[in-house]
């Protein structure tokens, strides 16, 4: 049986902001979405630190009104003038002038919780967020992590999940826990946690009876024991199997409040007299229809961007004060995903131009494509990357702001590291950081792997290819054209293989081949007449690069290279490596009309 | 040094401890000389009895001045002897340890490289087993300027996972030199440098590299064969840097500058004349001669055939030896 915590961060959206501006704790906080018609509606609220009143039932401590959802009758989905009027009812009409009214953010909740999730991997490799409910105010507000055998390296189960609060609450999270066996039964009792707590020390553990004091304490945590849930959890209210509003009226009106009273009826006929959820959550409840867990895989590529207060000027600005900025941006970006295990591939440096400054000009951002070959989460060796374009580019005048976009990210590799010296392995890292180097420096053509190529033309017969990571999983990588070149090779000794073999004969290719082929202008031939059928002589005897005159000693050829017509231009060259009387070897071809070109040197 | 004196402090230290002293104090001292780079031998024996540490040393600059017959240098062999040399260097580095990365940078100014003639040589020598399924990479880079190969040899050089870096900077002021040689001793990367004429005039001029070796194609005349053997000529000229050649600096790039006045005024017979009387010294006793197999960029072990190559079943090889008798046609040029 698997054993599942939820983590019930209760009203998120307050949270959040609390979080992010401490001040807020001291106001009533409302965030708000905008309905139809101009109608604000409460997605939730909350108080952190009321006044204390004489009569009135404040909450002992603010943290505790945080769980609290009926402190001044304020519900989720009011508008926001009925709430305010329910708040000036309880608090005084000076609690609705200092109130703080926010706008729904629900993109910036869920990338908070999911930051959160992560920072919670520390207890469990699974942590998942609950799906939106739906037809509901107010998003997802529960973490679910999997410790089904984890427990044990916190002490217990118990342990964990007061580690777990107390963790939270020591970055001002208020939260509450609760283990069990499914997911909807961890929700259930995460969040009930202060009657479970009652009734599981009533029946479990019962020396902590005596302890007559702590009755009134709200409880954060609760574990429900293995298999006991149907139990343990009889007393909860009916609507901790997340019903619908509607589900939930039906059931009340038949009478039926706990989820005890929901287990007391027949299950068959539950199908036919309820709505089909009712049955499908208690399916799930009991664990007879498994929940899957969804585990926030973010898609966000991060960005950063600074504002200047006023346009920095470049005759001002040092090339270092600019890329100290750039540094702090790309740790901002590379950091989130160095956590998930991720690095950088591509990123775009934008550098915005103020729009007063060069009004003829289109006011495009000077933009910095940085590319790497092997995905980095090192904010230096990226710096390194941005320096060497920024030295080599024209800046705008004025600076507006710089941002920093992450356009594609790769996974990582990581290594352990040697206590003293560089580990053999780190060279191959080395080696793609050298690539990134010399592309960024002298353009991303310019780096290239060569791959053979099966092609008769010369020109043709390979193919450059952007270097790639040399990790351990390369071989895997391989495509296509190189698995068909490799099988060529494989298959070199065949003898129906050994045509195509010849043709690429290294001895019969020079080392260095001309971009494109030089004409020889002075050139001899002797026995042209021999065979004028086919348009082909011998090699020549002897002809003249520059003014420097070379004897021919010794030839070998032709070898015909004739290009099919589908290919362009056609080409039909008989190649001679020649010898001249100096031991030097050239590549030299004739062409169909006669005229004879240098291509390669077998320097 | 430092061995003998820490011994008896390893011994009090429990095995876990000394072990990690042991290694500690080893790695200091690595990184303190600088030497502990190992020599790869370059399975040419000729080259290697030529070279200081009885082959290549890793961490070392290498010059090969390519000395053809031709005033434009090209078409010798040079080139083609050092990418035998940094295919054996990346082989022997893929091989010692398979999880290093052993690389072959080429720094290809001219865009002239031709990677054709070099893969299959990659291919040819590496031994799938020792090297674990592991083929040694080339990368090729191909700066524009003469400041971005300087800067780009420089980078590769520095780097730990590069085994051998081959380029044919034209003009290399010793001070790009110098930054080389420190690079290549940090990193362990071999920095194989083709040099054409310019170079050649200072060939006996003192030099950063380790090495300098002259490289020259051999006529074989008469001998007729399938270019699949290339016959070459090496001697060692010129030397590493001393202390007492320092000063000799000045006085050498004054002799280089006179000699390329001198070479700007001859003609024709004369200059040819000159560069003739230059290789005889340089390739003076001194000089072996190695032989080269281009199929796979090993030495040689075929037999040395004097006449009557049997041709090639290819078509290439058709017309090979009738249609063109060597003597008959030097006749009919004259």
């Amino acid at each position: 049986m698997s054993r599942i915590m939820t983590v019930w961060l209760p009203r998120w959206p307050v949270q959040r902001r609390l979080l992010e501006r401490p001040e807020l704790r001291r106001r009533p906080v409302f965030v708000c979405r905008r309905e139809r018609r101009g109608v604000m509606t409460v997605v939730a609220w909350a108080w952190a630190t009321p006044p204390r009143r004489e009569g009135a039932s404040a909450p002992p401590s603010g943290r505790a009104s945080l769980s609290r959802t009926s402190l001044s009758g304020i519900q989720p989905g009011m508008s926001l003038a009925e709430a305010m009027a329910a708040l000036a009812l309880s608090h005084g009409s000076r609690a609705c002038h200092i109130a703080e009214v926010d706008q729904d953010d629900p993109a910036a909740d869920m990338a908070a919780l999911e930051s959160l999730a992560r920072s919670c991997r520390r207890f469990a490799p699974i942590v998942a967020i609950e799906k939106p409910p739906q037809h509901e105010h107010g998003g997802p507000e529960c973490l679910q992590i999997d410790v089904t055998g984890t427990s044990c390296f916190f002490g217990g189960e118990g342990a964990l999940v007061r580690t777990v609060v107390w963790t939270l609450a020591a970055r001002g999270i208020h939260a509450r826990a609760a283990i069990a066996d499914t997911p909807a039964a961890a929700w259930a009792a995460a969040h009930h946690t202060d009657s479970l707590h009652a009734t599981l020390t009533a029946t479990v553990s019962q020396p902590r009876q005596h302890h007559g004091g702590l009755q009134k304490r709200h409880y954060r945590w609760a574990v429900v024991p293995p298999e006991t849930h149907r139990q343990a959890l009889a007393d909860v209210p009916a609507t901790a199997l997340r019903l619908d509003t509607i589900v939930a009226a039906q059931l009340r009106d038949v009478g039926i409040e706990t989820i005890g009273g929901i287990f007391r009826l027949p299950r068959k006929s539950l199908a036919s007299r309820f709505a089909p959820q009712l049955s499908q959550r208690l399916a799930e409840f009991t664990g007879e229809r498994p929940e899957p867990l969804v585990v926030p895989c973010s898609v966000e590529l991060p960005t950063a961007s600074q504002a200047f207060d006023f346009p920095l000027l470049l005759r001002d600005t040092t090339q270092d004060d600019l890329v100290a900025v750039i540094e702090r941006l790309l740790q901002e970006c590379v950091a989130p995903l160095a956590a998930q295990g991720k690095g950088v591939m591509s990123l775009q440096v934008r550098l915005e131009r103020s729009q007063s400054a060069e009004p003829r000009e289109a006011c495009a951002p000077a933009v910095i494509d940085i590319g790497v070959f092997q995905p980095s989460c090192s904010a230096k060796h990226l710096v390194e990357l941005v320096k060497l374009r920024l030295a080599r580019m024209r800046l705008p005048r004025e600076i507006e702001g710089i941002a920093v976009e992450v356009v594609s990210v790769g996974v990582a590799e990581c290594r352990q590291r040697t206590l003293f010296g560089e580990a053999a392995e780190a060279s191959a890292s080395q080696v793609g950081m050298l690539m990134d180097r010399l592309s960024g420096r002298l353009g991303r053509g310019a780096v290239f792997e060569p791959r053979p190529v099966a092609d008769a033309q010369p020109e043709h017969a390979w193919a450059a290819v952007p270097p790639a990571a040399r990790g351990s999983s390369s071989r895997s990588r391989t495509t296509p054209a190189i698995k068909r070149s490799q099988q060529d090779r494989a298959c070199e000794n065949s003898p129906a293989a050994r045509m195509t073999a010849s043709v690429a004969a290294p001895q019969r290719r020079p080392i260095w081949l001309l971009p494109r082929p030089v004409r020889l202008e002075t050139v001899s031939v002797v026995g042209s007449a021999m065979d004028q059928a086919d348009g082909s002589s011998g090699p020549p005897v002897w002809f003249c690069i520059g003014a420097q005159r070379h004897e021919v000693v010794k030839a070998h050829g032709p070898e015909r290279i004739e290009t099919a017509w589908w290919r362009g231009p056609t080409v039909r060259r008989d190649y001679y490596v020649v010898e001249t009387s100096t031991g030097s070897r050239y590549w030299i071809f004739r062409q169909r009309r006669g005229e004879w070109f240098l291509h390669g040197m077998f320097s | 040094m430092v061995t003998q004196v820490c011994n008896p402090v390893w011994d009090g230290v429990g095995s876990v401890g000394g072990l990690l002293l042991r290694q500690a104090v080893e790695w200091r001292q690595a990184q303190a000389e600088g030497q502990g780079w190992e020599t790869v031998a370059t399975g040419f024996p000729a080259l290697d009895r030529l070279l200081p540490a009885g082959g290549v040393r890793r961490g070392s600059l290498i010059e090969w001045l390519a000395d053809g017959g031709a005033p434009v240098g090209d078409g010798c062999g040079a080139v083609t002897l050092a990418c035998a040399v940094a295919c054996r260097l990346a082989i022997s580095a893929a091989q010692a340890l398979a999880s290093q990365a052993a690389t072959i940078v080429v720094v290809d100014r001219g865009q002239r490289f031709y990677p054709p003639a070099m893969i299959p040589w990659l291919d040819a020598q590496t031994d799938v087993a020792a090297t674990r399924g592991r083929r040694p990479q080339l990368v090729v880079a191909r700066p524009s300027r003469d400041d971005d190969e300087i800067w780009a040899i420089d980078q590769a050089l520095r780097c730990p996972g590069v085994a051998a870096v081959l380029a044919w900077p034209e003009r290399v002021h010793s001070t790009a030199m110098r930054r080389w040689q420190l690079a290549s001793r940090a990193s362990g990367a071999v920095g194989l440098l083709v040099r054409g004429l310019a170079g050649r005039q200072q060939a006996g001029a003192p030099t950063w590299a380790d090495a300098r070796v002259a490289v020259a194609p051999v006529a074989e005349g008469d001998s007729v064969s399938d270019f699949a053997v290339r016959r070459l000529r090496i001697a060692r000229v010129g030397g590493p840097w001393s202390g007492n050649e320092m000063r000799n600096e000045m006085l050498s790039d004054m002799r280089n500058e006179m000699l390329s006045d001198m070479r700007n005024e001859m003609l024709g017979d004369m200059r040819n004349e000159m560069l003739g009387e230059m290789r005889n010294e340089m390739l003076g006793e001194r000089s072996t001669e190695l032989r080269l197999d281009l199929t796979n960029g090993r030495e040689s072990t075929r037999r040395h055939r004097l006449s009557g190559g049997a041709g090639t079943p290819s078509m290439a090889g058709r017309f090979q030896d009738d249609r063109f008798p060597v003597e008959g046609a030097a006749c009919r040029a004259s």
